[in-house]
C-alpha cells in the first residue's frame, strides 16, 4: 500500500470520498446515540436506589391493621424476621446491607411516619446525614430524633423541641431536608433503629397483624455485585415468599417505560439496522467510486501491480475513509448526546415504596424522581464505533478491491 | 525462434467466443529492435500487443518474454513480469490524475520495496531525460499533451524495461508534438537499446521503424 498515493487520492477526490463517508457516518452516529440513550436510561434507573447507597431494596407486603392506633406497619412493609435477614446476608455476591424500620404511628393528636435508621451504615437512609438542613445528625446510642423540614414547618416543630411519639419522648437534634436526597425511605421523623424497634415491640396493634421481635426490621437495603443483582433478587424472593417486594435497577427501568429502557433487543435491533443501512449506502457509493476508477486500476495492473497490491491500496483508502466517517459520526453523536442530556425523565416510585399512608392527604399521589437524563458517550462505545468503522472500511475495501482487481487491463485500456 | 529475441510469440490465436481475432500469428522482436505493427482497425494489432505484453493470455500459442515463457504464468506472475521487463505507452497517456508528474513516473515502483526517496530519485532522472525537470510536481491536468506523453514515456522507462509497447503513442498529439515523441522513442532505442514495439495507423511514423509488420484479418500479411 502506498500512503502517498492513498492520501492524494482521498485529498483530490475529497468530494467523492466525503459522500461515501457521510452515509456511514450517519449510521455510526445513530448507533452511538441509540446506545448512549440506552445506557443513559439504565443509569437513570439506578439513581433512585443509588441515592440511598443501595442496589436493591426489599420489603414484604402484609395485612392491613384493623385499627389504626399507635405504631403499625404500612401494609406494604411488614416484618422481615431476623433469621430471614441473616439468610439474605449470606447470599453470594452481596457486598453490604442496611436495615430500617418504617412505622406509621397514629397518636391521638397526630400521625407520624417514623423511620428507624442505622446511624453509621453508609447503605440505607443514613445517607440523610448529608441532607441536614439545621442541627446535627443522630448520635450513636442516644434517644433523639431528626424531623423532616417541611413536616417541622407544618407543625411548628423547632430544633431543640421535644416530640412525643407513642408516649416516648425524643429531643429534636436536627432538621433534615429529605427532598434534597432521596424519594425512597423518607419519613417525617427519623429515630435510631433501636428506638423504632422499641416502639414496634410495644405496639399490640402491630404485633397482632405482623408479629415482631427486637432485631427484626421491615426494610432492607442491599449493596451487591452488579452482575449478581438479578440472582440475589431472585434468591430473596425465595427466602421471603411471594409477598416480597424487591426493587432493582431493572424494575425501575421497566417503570420508565421508554423503548430504550424496555428492551435491550430494541436498541440492538435498531443499532444493527442503522449499521446495515449505513454499510449498504457506503458500499454502494464506494462501489460506484471504484467502478469509475476501472481504467486507473487497469493502468496499475498494466505497469505491474499485482491483484494483491491493488486490493491493499483500495482497502487502505476505504479504511481511512471509513475511519473518518467514524470520527465524523462520533462527533455528531457527541453533539446530539449533549443536546439530549438536557432532556429530563421522571422515574415513578412504586406505591409500596411510598412511605405516606394512601388515606392521608397526598398519600395516594404517584411520586416521581425527576432527573436530567445522563446521556454521555462512554469511551468504550466511542472506541467500539471507531473500530467498527475501520472494520467496515476494511471489509468494504477488501470486497470491492477483490472484485475490481479481477478486471483485465487489456479490456479497460483497449479503446485508447 | 531467434536467439536474440527479447520477445516472441509462436502460433498465437485469440478468440472471443466464436470471433477469432488472431489466427496463428508467430512473431518476434529482437533486442534493441524498433518494430512497428500497422494495419486497419480491427485487424488484431492491439490484441497481439496485449498477448505479447502479458496483458492477456492467448487461446492458443506461446509467448516468451526475456527468455521466459509466460503463457502459463498466473495473473500475479504476469504482473511481476510486466513490472520487471515491460513498459507501456498508451494513446491517451493514462496518467493518474491525482498524482504529480514524478509520482506518475514512479507508479510502477510503488509496490516495490524501494525507499520513497529512491523512487523519487529514479522518477526525477527519467523526467530529466524527458526534459521535464521543471514539471515534476505538476498534476497531469496542468501538463500539455506532449508533456503528458513524455511523462508516460518516463513511466514506461522507470523500471528499465527490455521492451516498450507503444499503442498509438502519437494518436492524441498534433504532428509536431508527435514528431517530438517519435524522436524520443528513437533516442531511447538508439542510445539505451530498448526494444520498441509500436502500433500505429500513420504510415509516415511506421516508416521510421527498423521493421514494419503489416497485419490483416488477424494474420501477419507481410
Amino acid at each position: 500500500m502506498n500512503l502517498r498515493y492513498m492520501f492524494k487520492e482521498l485529498y483530490y477526490q475529497r468530494r467523492r470520498a466525503m459522500i461515501a463517508a457521510f452515509g456511514l457516518s450517519i449510521g455510526i452516529a445513530l448507533l452511538i446515540i441509540l446506545n448512549a440513550l440506552s445506557i443513559a436510561y439504565r443509569e437513570a434507573a439506578q439513581i433512585p436506589l443509588k441515592e440511598i447507597g443501595a442496589d436493591i431494596t426489599v420489603q414484604r407486603a402484609g395485612d392491613v391493621p384493623e385499627e389504626l392506633t399507635g405504631a403499625v406497619f404500612p401494609c406494604s412493609a411488614v416484618t422481615l424476621r431476623n433469621e430471614e435477614v441473616k439468610k439474605i446476608g449470606n447470599l453470594p455476591g452481596l457486598k453490604g446491607m442496611g436495615k430500617a424500620l418504617l412505622l406509621w404511628v397514629f397518636d391521638a393528636d397526630r400521625a407520624w411516619i417514623v423511620l428507624g435508621i442505622e446511624g453509621e451504615n453508609s447503605i440505607g437512609p443514613a445517607v440523610l446525614k448529608y441532607s441536614i438542613a439545621d442541627g446535627r445528625f443522630l448520635e450513636n446510642g442516644k434517644a433523639e430524633a431528626l424531623v423532616e423540614v417541611a413536616y417541622a414547618r407544618q407543625f411548628g416543630i423547632k430544633l431543640g423541641d421535644t416530640i412525643a411519639i407513642s408516649s416516648h419522648e425524643f429531643p429534636v437534634v436536627g432538621l433534615v431536608d429529605a427532598s434534597r436526597a432521596t424519594k425512597i425511605a423518607v419519613a417525617n421523623v427519623y429515630l435510631p433503629l433501636k428506638e423504632a424497634e422499641s416502639l414496634a415491640v410495644a405496639s399490640k396493634q402491630l404485633q397482632s397483624v405482623s408479629p415482631y421481635a427486637p432485631d427484626d426490621v421491615n426494610l432492607l437495603f442491599i449493596k451487591a455485585d452488579q452482575d449478581k443483582i438479578s440472582s440475589i433478587a431472585s434468591s430473596m424472593k425465595t427466602i421471603l415468599g411471594d409477598k416480597a417486594a424487591v426493587a432493582t435497577p431493572d424494575s425501575f427501568l421497566k417503570l420508565l417505560g421508554s423503548l430504550f429502557a424496555l428492551s435491550d433487543k430494541f436498541t440492538m435491533v435498531a443499532s444493527i439496522i442503522a449499521i446495515i443501512v449505513a454499510i449498504l449506502i457506503a458500499f454502494k457509493t464506494m462501489a460506484g467510486n471504484i467502478a469509475e476508477r476501472a481504467k486507473e486500476i487497469g493502468v496499475l495492473k498494466a505497469v505491474g501491480w499485482t491483484n494483491r497490491n491493488v486490493v491493499f491500496q483500495l482497502m487502505g483508502e476505504s479504511v481511512v475513509q471509513c475511519f473518518l466517517a467514524g470520527v465524523l459520526g462520533l462527533f455528531a453523536a457527541i453533539v446530539v448526546s449533549y443536546g439530549l442530556s438536557f432532556m429530563s425523565v421522571s422515574i415513578p416510585i412504586p406505591w409500596e415504596m411510598s412511605p405516606t399512608p394512601h388515606f392521608l392527604p397526598g398519600g395516594g399521589d404517584q411520586i416521581f424522581k425527576t432527573l436530567r437524563l445522563p446521556v454521555t458517550v462512554p469511551w468504550s462505545l466511542a472506541i467500539f464505533a471507531i473500530l467498527l468503522s475501520v472494520i467496515i472500511g476494511g471489509m468494504t475495501g477488501g470486497l470491492l478491491g477483490r472484485h475490481i482487481a479481477r478486471i483485465k487491463p487489456s479490456e479497460v485500456l483497449r479503446h485508447d | 525462434m531467434i536467439n536474440s529475441a527479447v520477445l516472441s510469440g509462436v502460433g498465437l490465436r485469440k478468440s472471443y467466443g466464436s470471433l477469432e481475432v488472431l489466427k496463428g500469428v508467430s512473431f518476434a522482436v529482437d533486442q534493441g529492435e524498433f518494430a512497428c505493427l500497422v494495419g486497419k482497425s480491427g485487424c488484431g494489432k492491439t490484441t497481439l500487443l496485449s498477448l505479447l505484453s502479458g496483458l492477456e493470455k492467448p487461446t492458443e500459442g506461446k509467448v516468451s518474454l526475456g527468455g521466459k515463457e509466460i503463457t502459463e504464468a498466473s495473473e500475479d506472475e504476469l504482473a511481476l513480469y510486466r513490472r520487471e521487463n515491460v513498459g507501456f505507452i498508451f494513446q491517451s497517456f493514462n496518467l493518474i490524475p491525482t498524482l504529480s508528474a514524478w509520482e506518475n513516473v514512479a507508479l510502477p515502483l510503488f509496490p516495490m520495496k524501494i525507499a520513497q526517496e529512491q523512487q523519487r530519485q529514479r522518477a526525477m532522472e527519467m523526467l530529466e531525460k524527458m526534459e521535464l525537470n521543471h514539471r515534476t510536481e505538476h498534476l497531469p491536468s496542468a501538463l500539455s499533451g506532449g508533456e503528458k506523453q513524455r511523462v508516460a514515456i518516463a513511466r514506461a522507462l522507470v523500471n528499465r524495461p527490455k521492451i516498450i509497447f507503444a499503442d498509438e503513442p502519437t494518436g492524441n498529439l498534433d504532428s509536431a508534438t508527435g514528431e517530438a515523441i517519435m524522436s524520443i522513442l528513437h533516442r531511447l532505442n538508439d542510445e539505451d537499446g530498448v526494444a520498441i514495439l509500436m502500433v500505429t495507423h500513420e504510415p509516415d511514423l511506421a516508416k521510421q521503424a527498423d521493421r514494419l509488420i503489416r497485419m490483416k484479418d488477424g494474420e501477419i500479411a507481410s
